[in-house]
């Protein structure tokens, strides 16, 4: 076991305890909270991976974007000088069936594909290939991305104005 | 640096704690001289003499305050959320200190060199704005809340025109590196990016202008990123006693204050780095003529750490110029002012790039 | 557009006029005097912390009578013939021992009250403001240079002298009757 194996099961506990709480927690800015430990523990996991580029993208969307506008939300829509927001937990027999007809075939995925199995040769960067995968061969997705994040922006800025007229 | 410990010590754990004193200390004095000097500087432009009972010329000052911090007791309110309000200082001033794994003090000392460091030092603020908002709410307290609200807005709208002004560059200089952005613009000051990079001829000229503007809307941006006056509206004090670290004090007080004065340090390196040639001198070096190798990385050392409290000064000036603005004001400066001209400067400079 | 390109223009002409101003003042002497180090000088009627010139006091008590705050405190007792005060320096005949006068500093107002009515002008103003202590009790000043066992004494003779007179008085009351020659006064 070399560092990047305790390093690995740092993050991977990291990652999972925290997500287990985002799941269990009662307290909805707890889990709020903890899902910034679980997307940390991701980016890290990345980072062992030799994947620079998604980890720090991973921190800047989902910690810099994501969460904090799920704070905002949580933290604007409840009372906001009380401790009592919470979530209930309802439909617990479906919730559990669905959920676990998931992980079946998740973790049946998991075990039954024939992974690529590589000798580790960690590219220096993965800037340069990501950039010339994007505008080569997933142009096509690149741009449908852009335009409906447009779509999106410009959907949110007039249900924003509607009632002004 | 690193390499180095490791060739000296042989141990993985050992050269990476090394390489990550020398970012702390230079946090911890940015922070102690940095008070000192704001106080100073502040006292120096009202006509002034600012602190000067603790040592020579008040040189103390910061320590002493420093120890009386330490004695303080840790008075908490009642209705706070004890184990949010621990964790929010140590995370504000984790994120801003993790920044400065990727700033390259001079050519040897920088804790990592990844080659997505520019894009890393933007996102790992956003640990700052958790933080911040974490520290808002758990202290139960409307100010706190309104500063974490306040800051958290603004930081995160003033991301955009930084990105768009670092984009820009990244499209001039085709890398992320920092340590790679500062090696281009070696040699003398008329190679640093703000007076057209190392290049020359037509392109060099027709640069200047629109590296000036990048530049002066960075600036403007970073400056909002750090909390700083003009733009303080999360913790100004005549509306919202102190924002959202109202209701902290002593040590973990301390933590906000050390997070700030990094994090006012790190986007001046960043700005130094980015436009005026980062460790680089501006007239070469004097290791070189005299022929002393050995000497170069710690006189780059010495011209970023010089650039960085540049650009710190002038941070202080403004904030000692300048009034704060209204919250509408902000917006209006970030969305209406400064993405536009971002964006028409992101175009010029890549279609200049192309020529 | 052309406001959008104006506001811009102010926008950051401002600030820089501002930076100028600012950075003018950066070289500006500090106006700051620095107080216990250099002191202003005090204007030539201030009114700051009392002296009496115990010499001069006949104690007369008008000031402790004129005193709104009634901070004077003044004990006299009456010499006795024989004993020579000596005089004021503008020449009055001192008749009483003062054997107390204290003024408390944290009751006095500094209205200089006190000092008009002195014949002798013996209680004035100086130039002393920086006399805080950290007992309150500290803040009374005791002037009669005479020590307690002097005080102490001055009030027994004084007190001796008139049982004396009282007994010289009551002896030459009833002289009359008796007829007896009455002993000379060794006292």
């Amino acid at each position: 076991m070399n560092y990047y194996d305790i390093l690995f099961y740092l993050f991977a506990i990291i990652t999972l305890v925290s997500a287990g709480f985002v799941v269990t927690t009662r307290n909805v800015i707890y889990s709020a909270f903890f899902l910034l430990f679980t997307f940390f523990g991701v980016a890290g996991i990345y980072v062992l991976l030799a994947a620079d580029f998604i980890a720090v993208v991973q921190i800047m969307v989902y910690v810099g974007g994501i969460l904090i506008l799920l704070l905002f939300g949580v933290m604007l829509t409840n009372k906001i000088t009380n401790v009592d927001i919470r979530t209930g937990t309802g439909n617990l027999l479906p919730a559990s069936i669905a959920v676990g007809l998931l992980m079946g075939a998740l973790v049946s995925v998991m075990i039954y594909t024939g992974w690529k199995v590589q000798p580790g040769e960690v590219p220096d960067t993965s800037i340069k290939q990501l950039g010339a995968l994007l505008i080569t061969d997933y142009l096509l997705i690149f741009e449908l991305l852009g335009i409906l994040l447009l779509i999106a922006l410009i959907g949110a800025a007039s249900i924003a104005r509607r009632d002004k007229e | 640096m690193y390499q180095y410990f490791y060739e000296l010590t042989g141990s993985v754990i050992i050269s990476t704690l090394i390489t990550a004193v020398f970012p702390l200390v230079n946090v911890l004095l940015v922070a102690l001289l940095g008070v000192y000097l704001e106080r100073k500087v502040s006292a120096w432009m009202q006509d002034r003499v600012g602190p000067n009972r603790a040592g020579p010329f008040g040189l103390f000052q910061t320590v002493a305050d420093f120890i009386k911090m330490l004695q303080k007791e840790d008075a908490t309110a009642l209705d706070i959320d004890k184990k949010l309000y621990n964790i929010a200082p140590v995370l504000v001033f984790a994120g801003s200190f993790a920044v400065y794994a990727v700033i390259p003090f001079s050519s040897k000392l920088i804790g990592s060199e990844i080659e997505v460091g520019l894009f890393y030092a933007l996102a790992v603020s956003s640990f700052v704005v958790a933080g911040i908002l974490m520290a808002g709410w758990s202290s139960n307290n409307k100010y706190s809340l309104l500063g974490a609200m306040r800051s958290a807005a603004q930081i995160v709208s003033y991301e955009i025109p930084t990105a768009l002004v670092v984009l820009a560059m990244v499209m001039f200089l085709g890398t992320l590196s920092l340590s790679k952005i500062s090696e281009m613009q070696t040699a003398y000051f008329w190679n640093w990016n703000i007076l057209g990079g190392a290049e020359f001829g037509l392109v060099k000229f027709l640069l200047i202008p629109f590296m000036v503007v990048g530049f002066v809307i960075i600036f403007i941006s970073t400056l909002a990123e750090v909390n700083r006056t003009p733009f303080d509206i999360p913790e100004a004090e005549s509306e919202l006693v102190a924002g959202y670290f109202t209701e902290y004090c002593g040590m973990k007080w301390a933590m906000f204050m050390l997070s700030e004065y990094g994090n006012m340090f790190a986007v001046s390196a960043i700005v130094s780095i980015l436009f005026f040639g980062g460790y680089q001198s501006p007239f070469g070096y004097l290791g070189n003529t005299l022929g002393i190798e050995w000497l170069i990385p710690y006189e780059q050392a010495f011209w970023f750490i010089l650039k960085g409290w540049f650009f710190i000064f002038v941070q202080m000036w403004l904030r000692w110029t300048l009034p704060r603005l209204r919250v509408d004001q902000l917006m209006t400066v970030c969305w209406k002012y400064l993405i536009p001209y971002a964006f028409v400067n992101l175009i010029i400079i890549g279609i200049i790039t192309l020529l | 557009m052309k406001e959008y390109l104006k506001n811009t223009w102010l926008g950051i002409y401002t600030v820089l006029v501002g930076m100028k101003i600012t950075f003018k003042h950066l070289f500006t002497p500090a106006v700051t005097i620095q107080y216990p180090e250099v002191k202003l000088k005090l204007p030539e009627r201030e009114r700051n912390r009392l002296y009496v010139n115990i010499d001069d006091c006949i104690g007369c008590d008008q000031c402790s009578r004129a005193c709104p705050v009634s901070c004077i405190d003044i004990e006299t007792v009456k010499s006795i013939p024989g004993e020579d005060l000596g005089t004021t320096s503008n020449g009055k005949k001192k008749a009483f021992w003062v054997t107390n006068f204290t003024i408390d500093f944290a009751k006095c107002c500094y209205c200089q009250l006190c000092v008009f009515p002195c014949p002798t002008e013996c209680i004035y103003m100086t130039d002393v403001f920086e006399f805080s202590t950290y007992e309150r009790n500290d803040l009374v000043y005791q002037f009669s240079n005479l020590t307690k066992e002097e005080a102490e004494q001055k009030k027994i003779n004084f007190a001796n002298f008139q049982a004396e007179k009282e007994k010289q008085k009551a002896a030459a009351a009833t002289a009359p009757k008796t007829e007896n020659p009455s002993q000379p006064n060794t006292n």
